[in-house]
C-alpha cells in the first residue's frame, strides 16, 4: 500500500489539474461552437455583412441599423407574430394530450395500451425533414393521401385545401409539428404518474372521491412540476420551429407561415444574403428564449433544494 | 362487470386512435414509396395503388443507374438523387464520429462535475444547462461566417466539429449525475490497488455508467443523424450533404416525384427509427434524465 501511495503520488496530477486536463476538450468545443459564435454574432448584427463585404473580409460598422430594419420590417414582426401562435397552439396541445395519453399507456391491464406505450417513442426518431416532407404529400390537394382516406370513408365530396389557405395554413403546420414532439412530453408525464403513490387514490375513493375529483385534486397538483418543465422545455423549442416550414410550406401561401428561424435563414441565406439583418434577427429570438431558459434554470434549482 | 366491460372497451378504443396517429404518416409514405407516380395519378380518390413497386428504392439506391420499369420514360432526375450514395456515407460518418466524440468528451467533463467538486466545475454544469437553450440559428449564422474563413464550409468536419459542440452540453447534464451514483468506495478501492485517479475513472467508473452511455450515445445519435440546420448551413455541394439537406434540397421536386421523394424519407428515416426501437428503455432514460436533473 504504501508503495502504490508512492508511485501515485510521483505520477498522478493534482485534483484540480486533473480537472483543467479533464474538461480541455469540452472547453475547446464550447469555445469555439458556443462562446465564440454567441459573441460574434452580436458584433454581426452591428455590421453590415452581405457577399460583397464577405469577399473583402471588412465588415463596416452600422450601429443599430440592422436593428431598426428588422423592427420596422413588417414580414419580421408577422414571422414573431406566427412563431407566438404555432408556439400556443402547439405547448397547449402537448399538454393535453400528453396528459391524456401518459394516462392511456399507464394501464399496464390493457393489451392495447402496451403496444400504443412500444409506439409512442417512434415519431421522435423520424428526422423532422422527412417528417416535413410526408406531411407535405399528405396534405397535397391533388394527390394527397388525407383526401384520399377522407373520400373512401365518403367523408368528403370534394378534395380539401389543407395547406393553400393562409387562414388555416399556420395551424396545418402545427400537426406534423405535434406529432413528431409529442412523445417527449408523453414519456415525462407518464414517468411523473408512475411515481404518484396509489395509495393516495385508494384513500380518496374510499372517502368517496371521484374520478374528476381525484385527477383535480391529487393528479394535477402532483403532476405540477413536471408540466412546468414540459411547458418551458417546449416552448422553447417550438420558437425554433423550421424544418416543416422549409418542408410543407416554405413560408407561403404568400407570408402566411413565415416563422422566426425561417425569417433570419432566408435574410442570410437567400437574397439579399444579409448576414448582418439575420444576426441581428436571431439575436431577438435568442433573448426570448434566454428569458425562458432563465426561468427554467430557477424553477429547477427551486426544486433541488 | 358490465361498467368494466365498457370502460375496457373505451380504453381500447382509445389507443387505436393514438396508435392509427402515430403510424399515419408512415403508412402514407410507406403506400407511396411502393408505387408508380402513374398508380398515383390513376385515382385521386383511392388509398391503395392498383399496383405495387419497388422500383423507387431501386433508382435511388443505384444512383438512377438502374431506371425501374417506372423511369423508363422519365428523361429527367433531381441530381440529388442520383448522388444520395454520397448522403448516406455523410450521414453515417458524420452521426458516428459524432457520437464517440460527444461520448469521450463528455464523460471527461461528467466525472470532473461528479467527482472533482470545483467552483468553476460546477459553473460548467450550470452553463451546460443553459446551453441547450441557445437557438441553433444563432450560433449556425457566425459560424458560417467564421467556417468559411477556416476553409471549412463544405466538409464533413465542419459539420462534426458544430454538432459535437451543441450536443456535448446534454451530456453533461445526463452523465453527471448518474457518475454521482457510482459509489465513491469502489473507485477508492482500485486506487489502493494502484489505480491512479484518471485510471479508476476509466477501469471502474465508466464500466458501471454503461446504461447511462447507451441513453447518451443513442440519442446523440438520433439528432445528429436527423438535424438538419447545421449542413444546411454549412455544406451545399451534392457530393458533402447529409440526408437531410438532400431532402431539403428535393422540396420544390416534391410535387413532381411524391413516390421517389416518400422512399426517400423511408430510407432516411429507417436507421433512427430502428435504433430508437431496439434501445427504447435507453433512449426513455436520457430523455427523462435530460429534462429533470440539472
Amino acid at each position: 500500500m504504501p508503495a502504490a501511495a508512492k508511485r501515485r503520488g510521483r505520477a498522478e496530477l493534482s485534483a484540480a489539474k486533473l480537472g483543467v486536463v479533464m474538461n480541455l476538450p469540452t472547453l475547446a468545443t464550447l469555445a469555439l461552437v458556443l462562446a465564440y459564435p454567441i459573441g460574434y454574432a452580436a458584433y454581426l448584427s452591428f455590421h453590415k455583412v452581405t457577399p460583397a463585404e464577405l469577399r473583402r473580409g471588412v465588415f463596416p460598422s452600422v450601429g443599430l441599423a440592422n436593428y431598426e430594419r428588422i423592427l420596422s420590417d413588417p414580414l419580421f414582426l408577422l414571422a414573431l407574430k406566427n412563431t407566438l401562435v404555432f408556439t400556443a397552439v402547439t405547448v397547449v396541445a402537448e399538454l393535453a394530450l400528453a396528459i391524456a395519453i401518459a394516462h392511456l399507456i399507464g394501464q399496464r391491464q390493457v393489451w392495447t395500451s402496451r403496444v400504443t406505450r412500444f409506439l409512442i417513442l417512434l415519431p421522435y426518431a423520424v428526422p423532422p425533414i422527412a417528417n416535413g416532407l410526408i406531411w407535405s404529400f399528405m396534405y397535397n390537394f391533388d394527390f394527397g393521401f388525407l383526401n384520399r382516406l377522407l373520400f373512401s370513408a365518403g367523408l368528403i365530396s370534394k378534395p380539401v385545401n389543407w395547406i393553400g389557405d393562409p387562414n388555416t395554413a399556420l395551424l396545418a403546420l402545427t400537426v406534423p409539428y405535434i406529432w413528431r414532439t409529442l412523445p417527449f412530453a408523453v414519456l415525462l408525464v407518464h414517468a411523473a404518474l408512475q411515481g404518484i403513490n396509489p395509495e393516495l387514490y385508494e384513500a380518496a375513493s374510499v372517502d368517496g372521491a371521484g374520478a374528476f375529483t381525484r385527477f383535480r385534486h391529487i393528479t394535477l397538483p402532483l403532476l405540477a412540476p413536471i408540466l412546468v418543465v414540459i411547458l418551458v422545455l417546449r416552448t422553447s423549442f417550438a420558437f425554433v420551429v423550421f424544418e416543416e416550414v422549409l418542408a410543407i410550406t416554405q413560408g407561403g401561401p404568400g407570408d402566411a407561415t413565415w416563422v422566426a428561424v425561417w425569417y433570419s435563414y432566408k435574410r442570410s441565406f437567400a437574397p439579399p444574403f444579409d448576414i448582418g439583418i439575420g444576426a441581428a434577427s436571431a439575436y431577438v429570438l435568442a433573448l426570448i428564449i434566454g428569458a425562458l431558459a432563465l426561468a427554467y434554470v430557477t424553477i429547477i434549482y427551486r426544486r433541488i433544494e | 362487470m358490465r361498467q368494466f366491460l365498457v370502460t375496457r372497451l373505451a380504453l381500447h378504443a382509445a389507443n387505436l386512435v393514438v396508435i392509427a396517429f402515430l403510424l399515419l404518416p408512415l403508412a402514407a409514405a410507406t403506400i407511396g414509396a411502393l408505387q408508380s407516380a402513374k398508380s398515383l395519378q390513376a385515382s385521386t380518390r383511392s388509398v391503395l395503388p392498383p399496383e405495387w413497386t419497388l422500383d423507387n428504392f431501386r433508382v435511388i439506391l443505384s444512383g438512377g443507374a438502374q431506371k425501374g420499369a417506372i423511369f423508363e420514360q422519365a428523361t429527367y432526375l433531381p441530381d440529388n438523387v442520383k448522388k444520395i450514395r454520397y448522403a448516406l456515407t455523410n450521414s453515417a460518418i458524420i452521426a458516428t464520429t459524432v457520437t464517440l466524440l460527444t461520448l469521450a468528451f463528455g464523460s471527461l467533463s461528467a466525472y470532473t462535475v461528479a467527482r472533482l467538486r470545483r467552483r468553476w466545475v460546477m459553473w460548467l454544469m450550470n452553463l451546460s444547462v443553459f446551453a441547450r437553450f441557445v437557438p441553433v440559428i444563432v450560433v449556425m449564422i457566425p459560424l458560417y461566417v467564421t467556417f468559411r474563413q477556416l476553409g471549412l464550409l463544405n466538409s464533413v468536419w465542419g459539420v462534426i466539429i458544430a454538432l459535437t459542440g451543441f450536443l456535448l452540453p446534454y451530456g453533461v447534464v445526463i452523465l453527471a449525475p448518474y457518475f454521482a451514483t457510482v459509489p465513491r468506495e469502489l473507485e477508492e478501492a482500485a486506487r489502493i490497488d494502484g489505480c491512479s485517479r484518471f485510471g479508476a475513472f476509466l477501469r471502474v467508473t465508466l464500466p458501471l455508467s454503461t446504461p447511462a452511455l447507451a441513453s447518451y450515445g443513442a440519442i446523440v445519435f438520433i439528432v445528429a443523424w436527423n438535424d438538419l440546420l447545421i449542413p444546411l448551413i454549412l455544406n451545399n455541394r451534392a457530393e458533402f450533404m447529409t440526408l437531410p439537406v438532400v431532402i431539403a434540397s428535393l422540396v420544390s421536386d416534391l410535387f413532381v416525384f411524391h413516390n421517389l421523394m416518400m422512399a426517400i424519407c423511408l430510407i432516411a428515416l429507417a436507421p433512427s427509427v430502428l435504433l430508437v426501437l431496439l434501445l427504447r428503455r435507453f433512449v426513455v432514460e436520457g430523455l427523462s434524465a435530460g429534462a429533470m436533473k440539472g
